[in-house]
């Protein structure tokens, strides 16, 4: 299965990297919002045909005619998991390289190209040589960014002028973008791959009288790839890096969430690659990540569309049967996620609304527990959920909440997210979702509600595979995390839980000790001013906003007591600096309590 | 229909194919040119075979598809913020998305939602372009100017649901608990305004070529969206959303006639007829042309520049989609993005747009985000492209390529039922329907005729880099300074230092003072 949702959400716990930007936004249409007992199939689901060739690579197919357009794609059973520190963002780099061409595309002359990059090789070399000696200069002090153009020394400079010019001479010698020109002169569409934490998908559309097409291009990249303009696609990847993470609101600080959710797990890093890793990752590092990953044994095929089976199976032993099964087999995933001991905690101030994020540790995709996981999501979300209506509708103390199990190869991961109505506190809300999951943990949930999940589960189900494009992924993806048999299964299972399994999995994994928790506030400098902090420190200022709107979340006396009881045993301990800012809160916090013993009058 | 000139590609194959010897069956030939395709013979759907026209009046266009055991019936109408009454910006937009939110009929808002979970159903609407699914694939592909109400459910509960469906639709009820929580939530919104640059680059780049005073600019604010009250809701719900403003396009497992029948059961007796507004009007600002800057503390600056172009029915509409698919938007195979991605490294997404024209003429802009200090050399790769394709014709390869793209792409357009009767229906409620009731049928043959002197007489109309506007969002000091490595600046580039444009109260779009 896929994630639960791709929508691209301000606080979710991963990202899926795309080859090309992505005009449209990814958003609800197969895998978003949510469904008497009317839960049964009403067809049974696609055949799908399962075709194992002699080399290991499987290919999965689907037949349906309603448009003369196949969706053709190929999953690599690799992801940002396989990889370790120093190369971290190799799978996604390396994704991109795949569209950089073959011996036979993208060049005019395959020896010269490859006596090019050898030399470039040289040079580069010398370049991270030089690197080096600049890193040991970023440790002692001296240079405060290695990245910037300023940083360069001037044997680097001459190197890289150097480099410029074998990449100039190359240049004369490639056909640009072949790959992609070959195909959309043919009339494919929708040519890109992405790549996430476990997969690497490369997709397209292709009409279906060009489906050998697809094999040619497809076979001779996995089996003859080129990866020239390593360096100038790095930087792209690069800026990638800069748009989804160094430059918006979030993205330094959900890595950070990341990193401190996951202890042992690969998980840890993230998909598009550390900020040191990414600009020093070697041709030499893609060359082996290649030969490992990238052999027909490790990589399934997936067609579905206006094409017939008996001729796609003699188009793949033909054209994905002459490649040979690799030599070294991927090696096993041996790190596990140890049991999490103690709740963990992160205060994120940043550019954001006031908001709070908690995690649990669950289980991998193919983990029994996974339909009931689904389930629990279910439960708590769309605009029937738990968390719609008792935390936005009932109690007024968020405007919007979602839940999802995140079910990965290795691991698996539930979230909930919700962000603080306007003058609510982060902690008053994530008190409020324990108080949700409580209700599992306590009472089982009825038939009727447990039957309205299920119906909406069975409707999206059949809304993802409406569509070839829906289903290439559905399916590409459960075999990269398990088997594609399991899209079915796991959607079997859901239908099949019980109230019991439920209360299960709630009592099971939603425990303090297995949780992390993110407190969003909006960070001071961002927020609109209140003339009366106008004075104080930064330091200080953070402590009363936070502090305030606590205040103005607060429903009765008895809490608004109790902070200032908290606020008088401060003050002798607190530093003089922060003396105003206590003061500031303790006439605040008075005057709230004036009102609320006012309102209970 | 006479295939050969759109397909330049299959004659180039074959010729190719003669001259490299073709590969026998069974045999994997050098290069891909040497594959010989079939034929395929495919027409564009025709909105003749999906029209027909309901008891009352309406059209409704049915396409049937029954490989999986959903109905989908989605409701349009030309409904867009221009329709908004002044100061009250936004309400059009809690109006359509309250009209399945806030209750309808005998049914609170919570009995609703219930019933539509309870069925594993799908109903909701809005205002303005979303719900594109993913990759631009499902969902209904409305402009800004337009709305929609879909319901998406088992066909076994299509009657129930059509009920449900319009209840909503006469007789919403707009319960004022929800009114209140969807006003929460554009102020939540609101106040995220200047969090994100590429917020801040798309209001801004909106405000240079539309003007302040246009409807697509004419933002909500915290005293518009406060204003709004039930009644504001109640008397658009009047106005506007009635079956003289509805076209539906419906999909999924059902027999057409028999649809027919309960649509017309369904929409049969209405309160009022309501009424369809006019096209939204024509921007009257002129963009001003210069460099423009706001600075914002983050180490990628985002850049637009480009010009009002044209709109979708001027006579150069195909040429330029051609000219703009070669220089910028043919992804991969685009100048653009060969020289700034693939050559430099500089940008991760750089693309040219041709805007929609659905209307009027529409802003034809490039973008891309680079480091800071590689903006100025990104722009003026990019000018020297725009100079090249304005004085060079463009190559033979690169104008087939461009058609053969265009032209033989269109068939993944039309993948399933609902993208069908979303397509159809979209033409005909934005009006080329009526204008050009030929066009699917006829746009490949449009794109084939596009010559290498067309797009370079098109280039020279539109293309004109003196007339451009260039905005840049970032930290503009580290901009400013360039990279050492290129001898270009922005001031060079623009002639002395930018507009520097304050960032915006994001509550009420008055500019920031320091």
């Amino acid at each position: 299965m896929f994630r639960a949702d791709l929508t691209p959400a301000k606080r979710r716990s991963s990202a899926v990297l795309f080859a090309l930007a992505v005009t449209a936004a990814l958003s609800a249409a197969g895998f978003g919002a949510p469904p008497a007992a009317a839960a049964e199939r009403e067809t049974a689901p696609p055949a799908v045909q399962e075709h194992v060739l002699a080399n290991g690579m499987k290919v999965l197919m689907v037949p349906r005619h309603l448009a003369p357009t196949v969706a053709a794609g190929w999953v690599a059973r690799v992801g940002s998991a396989n990889e370790r520190p120093g190369i971290t963002g190799i799978s996604h780099l390396f994704e991109h390289m795949m569209f950089k061409g073959t011996r036979t595309i993208g060049t005019r002359d395959a020896e010269l190209d490859a006596l090019l990059i050898e030399k470039q090789e040289e040079i580069q070399t010398q370049m991270r040589a030089e690197m080096a000696i600049q890193r040991d200069r970023l440790r002692r002090g001296e240079i405060a960014d290695i990245t910037s153009p300023d940083a360069k020394t001037p044997r680097f400079r001459e190197l890289e002028a150097r480099f410029d010019s074998l990449v100039a001479q190359q240049r004369d010698n490639m056909v640009k973008n072949e790959f992609d020109q070959v195909l959309s002169r043919q009339g494919a569409s929708r040519i890109n791959a992405f790549t996430s934490e476990d997969m690497t998908f490369y997709i397209m559309s292709v009409p279906a009288n060009k489906l050998e097409l697809w094999f040619w291009m497809e076979s001779d990249r996995l089996m003859n790839p080129v990866f020239r303009e390593f360096y100038s696609e790095r930087d792209v990847v690069y800026e990638e890096r800069r748009l989804r993470v160094e430059s918006t609101p979030l993205g330094k600080f959900q890595e950070s969430f990341d990193a401190l959710f996951w202890d042992a797990s690969p998980y840890t890093w993230p998909v598009i690659g550390y900020a040191s890793d990414l600009p020093f990752i070697t041709k030499q590092d893609a060359d082996e990540y290649y030969a490992r990953y990238y052999a027909p044994n490790n990589v399934c095929a997936v067609l579905v569309g206006d094409f017939d089976p008996s001729q796609a199976i003699d188009l793949a032993e033909r054209y994905f049967g002459r490649i040979p099964r690799g030599e070294v087999a991927p090696p096993p995933m041996i790190t596990r996620e140890p049991r999490q001991n103690a709740e963990k905690r992160f205060y994120g101030e940043a550019e954001t609304n006031p908001a709070v994020t908690v995690r649990w540790h669950t289980v991998a995709q193919v983990h029994r527990d996974t339909p009931a996981l689904l389930v629990l999501a279910e439960l708590l979300n769309g605009p029937t959920g738990r968390l719609q209506r008792n935390l936005v509708l009932g109690q007024g103390l968020a405007t919007s909440a979602r839940a999802g199990q995140d079910s990965r190869k290795y691991e698996g991961l539930f979230e909930i997210d919700a962000e603080c109505r306007d003058g609510r506190a982060p902690e008053e809300l994530e008190q409020a979702i324990y108080a949700e999951i409580a209700g599992f943990q306590r009472e089982p949930v009825a038939d009727d509600e447990l039957q309205s999940v299920k119906n909406r589960y069975l409707t999206r189900t059949w809304r993802q595979l409406d569509g070839n494009f829906f289903q290439m992924i559905r399916y590409g993806s459960a075999e990269a995390l398990g088997s594609w048999r399991d899209a079915d299964r796991i959607d079997q299972e859901v239908l099949a839980t019980t109230a019991a399994d439920v209360h299960r999995v709630a009592t099971e994994y939603f425990t303090r000790e297995n949780r992390a928790v993110a407190i969003w506030t909006r960070i001071a400098s961002a927020a609109p001013e209140d003339p009366a902090l106008a004075g104080l420190s930064p330091q200080s200022r953070e402590m009363v906003q936070r502090s305030l709107a606590r205040l103005e979340g607060m429903t009765g006396p008895a809490q608004v007591e109790e902070m200032l009881d908290r606020l008088s045993a401060m003050g002798d301990r607190m530093p003089a600096e922060m003396r105003p800012a206590l003061d500031l809160v303790r006439t605040r916090a008075e005057a709230r309590l004036a009102e609320l013993r006012k309102e209970a009058q | 229909m006479n295939r050969d000139p759109r397909t330049p590609w299959l004659a180039a194959a074959a010729l190719i194919a003669v001259a490299t010897g073709v590969a026998r069956a069974g045999e994997i030939p050098e290069r891909p040119e040497g594959l010989v395709f079939p034929d395929l013979d495919y027409e564009p759907p025709l909105a003749a075979d999906y029209r027909t026209t309901l008891e009352n009046g309406m059209v409704a266009y049915l396409v049937p598809d029954p490989s999986t055991p959903l109905v989908t019936v989605s409701v349009l109408l030309r409904l867009g913020p221009d329709q908004d009454p002044a100061g009250k910006e936004g309400a059009s937009r809690l109006m359509m998305g309250l009209l399945t939110e806030g209750g309808a009929g005998a049914l609170s808002a919570e009995q609703l939602e219930d019933r539509v979970a309870a069925l594993g159903a799908q109903l909701s609407s809005g205002l303005g372009g979303g719900r594109r699914g993913m990759m631009g694939m499902g969902g209904v592909r409305t402009g800004p100017a337009e709305s929609w109400v879909t319901l998406n459910l088992l066909k076994k509960d299509l009657d129930e649901g059509l009920a449900l469906l319009i209840a909503c639709l006469k007789e919403p009820a707009f319960q004022e608990d929800r009114l209140r929580l969807a006003k929460e939530q554009e102020l939540q919104q609101m106040k995220e305004r200047n969090d994100d640059t590429a917020g801040i680059e798309r209001r801004e780049w909106g405000y240079l070529m539309y003007g302040e005073d246009h409807w697509t600019t004419r933002w909500t604010t915290q005293a518009s969206v406060e204003s709004v009250g039930r009644a504001d809701l109640t008397a658009l719900h009047r106005r506007y959303v009635g079956p003289a403003n509805f076209l539906l396009a419906v999909s999924g497992d059902f027999e057409p006639k028999a649809m027919k029948k309960a649509l017309d059961r369904a929409f049969a007796g209405w309160p009022t007829v309501a009424e369809t507004p006019g096209p939204p009007a024509a921007p009257t600002h002129e963009p001003v042309s210069g460099w423009f800057a706001v600075d914002k503390d983050v180490n990628q600056a985002r850049v637009s520049f480009g010009i009002r172009a044209i709109d979708r029915y001027d006579p150069d509409w195909y040429a330029a989609l051609v000219l703009n698919d070669i220089l910028g938007g043919g992804g991969f195979s685009s100048r653009l993005v060969n020289r700034i991605r693939s050559d430099e490294g500089l940008a991760y997404s750089v693309r040219s747009a041709l805007g929609g024209g659905t209307y009027y003429p529409e802003a034809w802009s490039v973008t891309f985000q680079t480091k800071v200090r590689s903006t100025a050399y990104a722009v003026s790769l990019a000018l020297a492209e725009i100079a090249g394709i304005r004085d060079e014709p463009v190559t033979d390869d690169e104008l087939a390529l461009a058609k053969a793209s265009l032209s033989e792409s269109l068939p993944a357009g039309f993948e399933t039922a609902g993208a069908i009767a979303n397509a159809l229906a979209l033409e005909e409620l934005t009006g080329r329907y009526q204008r050009d009731p030929g066009y699917y049928r006829e746009y490949r043959d449009r794109i084939a005729a596009v010559t290498t002197a067309d797009v370079q007489r098109v280039a020279r109309r539109l293309l004109d880099p003196a007339a451009m506007t260039f905005l840049v969002v970032g930290d503009v000091d580290e901009a400013l300074l360039g990279d050492p490595k290129h001898d270009v600046t922005i001031e060079s580039l623009a002639g002395g230092a930018p507009t520097r444009l304050p960032l915006r109260d994001p509550l009420t779009l008055e500019p920031l003072t320091e």
